[in-house]
């Protein structure tokens, strides 16, 4: 870990925030190990990291989400405890999730009154809103991130960027309230902005610096490079690089963050395997907002995985295949016929399946048994017609309940009393049971598993491979995607940057990187 | 696994339903006192209510009392077979009751003319409205509520017009369905063995076949089902279509018995006790948990409600006071609250 903070240097007044060896476990798994770390005034400091590194946890941390194991959080100098996120507020700390958390029904004034305690105060009387100080403040608020936004807009009707810009303003105006010197996080803002979009955003958040301090959070490398005056890197739950922007280039981030540069195994076998039809042929497929021009192909028996960040549009070329979203313009084959009226049931009436990075929600049936779920979709021995085998069924579980190791072993348990990882096995066994299996589509599959879990559902996607079962892979880190994947695209912002064919190409995670970021 | 279990829960912040991970690791089974009322609880509160009865008025069961509570529960109990089966997919039918009344009225008029073809002919078009209902819910999208609310106002109508605002009396051939009231097993109404038989026969659709567990698939999580395969939107226009058929078996009884139907008369107040029994039958009203078994004894209770405030001196002016309580405490007793604020 790097002891050097350049901010003491910097800054010789009270950092805004400072981290001492703070630590945070969730039973085995040490999500962040005793980070350290100081935010100037009048900073904007860059956290960057692969998915996993810690950030997500260290953010939540500071937000009065979770609290730390070990270490102790100072705001202003003075000794915190964040036991729930109002006291985070009350810090002054500020933040703009990923997710944009908007009240899109309500005006702009009223959703940025919502998130400060202030809002109760000046622009309300007797719990009556007077709209004239309220519509007066947003519009202050406004003009200090550099937008001219009308605060009577509703904000279901506001841009993107605009939105965006909305949520900034609420943020520092909840810092504000309590703190002349408020620290805004910007937990990825630019994620879902197209390119333009993101400059006009870039440019406030370096006017925010005239207020406050900023923590922003990107995938993008040369946005933190422009926007930050410092960057932290974290990987595996430390802080391993805090750098002044000037003395750091974009490949040096690279390696930080990745740490030592790995290299895809070799795979003979996959030679010869883009033979006949391809299970899965996408041709020029575009969809507004989401992804352009995207073109790949899935033979039987062959994983391809696409790598990209959040933003990259790789998530919404998968719903599209499963039939879960629709697109504007291309064409999608699965084994040569076109899908594009096919609702989901269709999809998995042809052999199609989709594990989704949303579990509790589309992966599964909250309330029905493992053994139930198990068989929702392709019931094969355990229903005749529309007749149901109870017998048949149970042994049927039974069977894939040992052949995926779910534990506990007990299929007439509900689904969801189940951990995360043996949930996503018995959500695996359910497409895997069907002997027609032609496409399996995996979101994000081994989200939140530990290595027991992973392991299982990684040698399934295997045993799919060899059953000839054609495999388009969302992997969450590129050892993932070496690990399981033959093939590789590469997707930013929408668009194939590359591809590599493991079996013919060495490639390594840097190479990757450059297409993503 | 709780390391698992937590990890799920910090890198899918974003999804929000974590609160039931956080049960356990599946270790041991758990039995909440909701599942234990699904269980049990219809049962107990029907044998409590009987008891209740028995204490206040000796004289009831020695007489011609379970005969009339059978009566009563036919009729209750047939429409809330059909509600069950539309709240298992999490939707509601308030037409159902109304569609009763325009069966009967149907039946009325072309008993004498087609005969038996005549109940074929009520209970098919009692049907057919059900699976239209459905439709419209399923492709039109009208959340059911507001659909039903829209199709009950069409029906009583559709009624006055029929009856034209009067009485419509069976003219000829009402001797076809005399055996239902006229003849008994064990001293009850053969009517009332015929619905607790279409009750077993459901219990076993639900049970045992693929589009019974989909219904219920449907009712827990439509969109879980969806993404596993399975038309959320047939689902519904069966749920609909069965709550049509039952309304339509349910309007032959109302002819049944009083040889006649009218906008405002025998059937015509079902609505109520409907939900009331599917509900005190252990019928979850978020969807996904019924049992057409337990039904019966959801129609038994609410059928000896109007019998039970009598012997308690409540006027029988105040029933409807008595099913709306009934009705509130058996969703408090039966509703989900696993960290779901959110009530509709």
């Amino acid at each position: 870990m790097s002891q050097t903070t350049p901010a003491e240097q910097a800054s010789n007044e009270t950092p805004v925030l400072r981290l001492a060896a703070i630590s945070k476990t969730f039973g085995k798994v040490a999500a962040v190990k005793g980070v350290s770390l100081e935010i100037g005034r009048n900073e904007v400091v860059g956290l960057i990291g692969e998915n996993g590194a810690g950030k997500s946890t260290l953010l939540k941390i500071l937000t009065g989400i979770y609290q730390p194991d070990a270490g102790t959080i100072e705001a202003n100098g003075q000794t915190v405890k964040f036991r729930r996120p109002q006291d985070s507020v009350d810090a002054g700390i500020g933040v703009v999730h990923q997710e944009q958390s908007l009240l899109t029904n309500l005006s702009v004034a009223e959703n940025i009154a919502m998130g400060s305690a202030a809002g109760h105060g000046e622009g309300t009387k007797f719990g009556f809103y007077r709209w004239g100080r309220l519509n007066r403040e947003a519009t202050k608020v406004l003009s200090r991130v550099g937008g001219n936004i009308d605060p009577r807009a509703t904000v279901g009707d506001l841009s993107f960027v605009d939105r965006q810009m909305v949520e900034i303003a609420r943020a520092l105006r909840a810092g504000e309230a309590t703190h002349t010197m408020p620290l805004l996080i910007l937990d990825e803002p630019t994620s879902v902005l197209e390119r333009g979009e993101t400059e006009t955003l870039e440019r406030e958040i370096r006017a925010l610096k005239e207020f406050g301090s900023v923590i922003f959070v990107s995938h993008r490398l040369e946005e933190v490079l422009r926007i930050c005056d410092r960057i932290l890197v974290m990987r595996d739950g430390e802080l391993v690089a805090d750098r002044m922007t000037e003395e750091v280039t974009e490949d040096e981030l690279f390696l930080l963050m990745i740490g030592h540069e790995s290299e895809a195994p070799q795979r003979a076998s996959a030679v010869g395997l883009e033979t006949g039809t391809p299970v899965l042929d996408i041709r020029n497929l575009s969809a507004r907002g989401a992804y352009r021009d995207v073109s790949l192909t899935v033979y039987p028996g062959q994983c391809v995985a696409i790598v990209g960040t959040r933003g990259s549009g790789r998530g919404e070329v998968c719903r599209a295949v499963f039939g879960a979203a629709t697109y504007d313009e291309g064409q999608i084959l699965v084994q040569g016929r076109d899908i594009r009226h096919w609702t989901m049931r269709q999809a998995v009436r042809h052999g199609v399946a989709y594990v989704p990075a949303e579990r509790k929600v589309e992966g599964l049936v909250a309330g029905m048994a493992g053994a139930e779920n198990l068989t929702l979709a392709h019931p094969g021995p355990s229903a005749v017609g529309p007749f149901l085998r109870p017998r048949a069924r149970k042994r049927m579980a039974t069977d894939w309940f040992e052949r995926l190791d779910v534990r506990p072993r007990d299929p007439k348990m509900r689904l969801e009393r189940f951990s995360g990882g043996n949930q996503q096995k018995v959500v695996m066994g359910k497409w895997l049971a069907s002997e027609d299996l032609q496409l399996l589509v995996l979101d994000h599959p081994l989200r939140g598993l530990d290595a027991g879990a992973s392991e299982t559902v990684n040698a399934q996607v295997q045993d799919a491979c060899s059953r000839n079962v054609g495999v388009l892979l969302i992997a969450d880190t590129i050892e993932e995607a070496f690990d399981m994947a033959h093939v590789i695209v590469v997707m930013r912002d929408g668009e194939v940057t590359a591809r590599y064919d493991l079996s013919v190409e060495s490639t390594t995670s840097l190479d990757l990187l450059e297409g993503m970021v | 696994m709780s390391a698992d279990t937590l990890s799920t829960d910090f890198q899918e912040s974003d999804t929000g339903t974590g609160e039931d991970d956080t049960q356990g690791t599946g270790s041991k089974r758990r039995f909440s006192a909701r599942d234990v009322w699904q269980s049990f609880g219809p049962v107990v509160v029907c044998l409590a209510i009987i008891g209740l009865v028995i204490v206040l008025n000796r004289a009831f069961f020695g007489g011609g009392g379970p005969g009339i509570l059978a009566l009563q529960a036919t009729f209750i109990l047939l429409v809330s077979l059909g509600q069950s089966c539309v709240l298992n997919v999490g939707s509601i039918d308030l037409s159902n009751a109304a569609l009763a009344v325009v069966a009967a009225m149907i039946l009325a008029q072309t008993l004498g003319s087609l005969g038996p073809m005549a109940l074929v002919l009520s209970i098919g078009l009692a049907t057919l409205f059900g699976l239209i209902n459905g439709l419209l819910i399923a492709y039109a999208q009208v959340p059911s509520f507001a659909l039903t609310l829209g199709t009950l106002g069409i029906l009583q109508a559709s009624a006055l017009v029929i009856s034209n605002a009067s009485t419509v009396y069976v003219k000829g051939g009402a001797v076809l369905l005399d055996p239902l009231f006229g003849s008994f097993i064990a001293r009850l109404p053969l009517a009332f063995w015929i619905a607790i038989v279409l009750a077993v026969v459901l219990w076993a659709f639900l049970r045992f076949t693929r589009p019974g567990e989909a219904m219920k698939a449907v009712g827990l999580s439509e969109t879980g089902a969806i993404f596993s395969g399975i038309g959320n939107r047939r689902v519904k226009i069966l749920a609909f279509g069965l709550s049509g058929f039952f309304a339509g078996v349910t309007g032959v009884v109302i002819i049944a018995q009083g040889g006649a139907a009218s906008t405002f008369g025998l059937g015509s107040d079902l609505l109520l006790p409907g939900i009331a029994a599917a509900i005190v039958g252990g019928t979850a009203i978020t969807g996904g948990t019924t049992n057409p078994l337990l039904v019966i004894f959801g129609a038994l209770t609410v059928a000896m409600i109007p019998i039970a405030s009598a012997a308690l001196g409540v006027p029988t002016t105040a029933q409807s006071l008595v099913y709306g309580l009934v009705i509130i405490v058996a969703v408090a007793l039966t509703i989900r609250r696993s960290g779901n604020d959110v009530i509709k």
